[in-house]
């Protein structure tokens, strides 16, 4: 592995050298037409023949399917998609996957509060349209329009 | 594997002199970075759909982007912005393969891989020029269109699915809630596209600064091309954006 790094010593300052610290995937290699490398390029194409499949199938329900189908289920169904893309990109194409276990955890966790956002504002939005159907200025409204 | 062998073992990974998680400051800092970017295009998309929540009546995606550049007044939904999320994920692939040739240290392949990128990049930001500037025609402006209580409903209604009853009811009842949910949604529209533009500017800018750095060696002097993993996880994040924008969108 020496061979590949620098000799300049002041480049090891520079950005500390710390590509000495990598192993596994993310470690420094020799032969990219190695069988291991053209197998991490294959996995790529396969990653992103998944992505647009799935993109062709959201765009699809969007256009046919969405009015005649259950809003929450159309809801649900692109949810579904969404983290599902969302999940290749960050472990495959960000390499998260490959990371250690610690670190990947210490990346996600903080994530969880999302969970929190989601519930707590749309539950306040969803409260609020309730009280503007109910407010008695709208339905004077209504009510003045339809004489 | 017995406990003396794993308190040994973590001593020696939290002693010093290596990195405990296997990643360099600049790399976890850049996860870091992303992470509260992804907060903040959280908070955005959160009060989407917030906002969304509280309006009876919202702009149907099939409606507001039907157009296709040099089609007229053809029915096309969602063709355009398929296109441009198809050109992104490409970029995002095209990114991948430069960081998996820099792995290798194969400084040809890094350029080429780098060149298509910013290539995916400038078509991605190409597209959305289009876009904005058609519904700008369509709205009027950018920001703060839709806020006249004169404005004719004509010039909001075909923004609507008008065979909903729902849709239907509003138009005749109160035109102007529709028009309120009009403008809030081309604000939103305008504010998360255009930061997410903003991000896709700058991660062209940082590949075309990695290219010129790939092109003079000096990566390979540096015996390293970890800046390009650094800024392709950037480029990625951007990808892993659009993804939720397009659903937020373009089809719920």
């Amino acid at each position: 592995m020496s061979a590949h790094h620098n000799t300049d010593s002041n480049l090891h300052y520079y950005e500390g050298d710390q590509s000495k610290l990598y192993s596994g995937i993310m470690s420094h290699h020799d032969d990219i037409n190695s069988a291991e490398a053209k197998g991490q390029v294959k996995k790529i194409w396969k990653i992103f023949w998944l992505l647009l499949v799935i993109t062709i199938v959201e765009v699809f329900i969007g256009m046919q399917l969405s009015h005649t189908m259950p809003k929450a289920l159309v809801a649900f169904i692109f949810l579904g998609l969404t983290l599902v893309k969302a999940g290749y990109i960050v472990a495959i194409f960000m390499h998260l996957g490959d990371e250690f276990k610690g670190f990947m955890i210490t990346v996600l966790i903080p994530l969880i509060l999302f969970f929190w956002f989601i519930i707590a504002f749309l539950a306040d939005g969803g409260f609020w349209l309730h009280m503007n159907d109910h407010s008695p200025a709208r339905s004077h409204v209504a009510a003045k329009v339809a004489e | 594997m017995s406990n003396a062998t794993t308190t040994t073992a973590q001593e020696n990974l939290w002693g010093g002199g290596r990195s405990p998680y296997n990643v360099s400051y600049g790399k976890m800092m850049m996860w870091f970075f992303l992470l509260s970017d992804a907060l903040t295009f959280g908070a955005l998309l959160i009060s989407y759909g917030t906002t969304r929540f509280f309006s009876t009546v919202w702009p149907d995606a099939n409606q507001v982007f039907k157009s296709f550049p040099f089609m007229g007044e053809h029915n096309l939904p969602l063709l355009f912005v398929s296109l441009m999320t198809f050109i992104l994920i490409m970029s995002s692939v095209t990114m991948v393969l430069a960081v998996h040739a820099g792995h290798y240290g194969d400084k040809k392949s890094v350029t080429k891989w780098l060149l298509w990128t910013i290539i995916g990049g400038i078509c991605f930001l190409a597209c959305q020029a289009w876009e904005w500037t058609h519904l700008a025609s369509e709205c009027g402006g950018l920001w703060g269109c839709f806020t006249d209580v004169n404005t004719p409903v004509h010039e909001f209604k075909h923004f609507f699915n008008l065979e909903s009853k729902e849709v239907q009811n509003v138009f005749n009842v109160q035109p102007l809630v529709a028009m309120q949910s009009t403008h809030n949604f081309f604000n939103y529209f305008f504010t998360i596209t255009g930061f997410h533009g903003g991000h896709v500017t700058s991660g062209v800018i940082f590949n075309i600064l990695m290219l010129v750095n790939t092109v003079n060696g000096t990566y390979e002097r540096r015996g390293h091309y970890e800046m390009v993993e650094k800024i392709g996880l950037y480029w990625h994040f951007v990808d892993l954006v659009w993804v939720f924008v397009f659903t937020c969108f373009y089809l719920l």
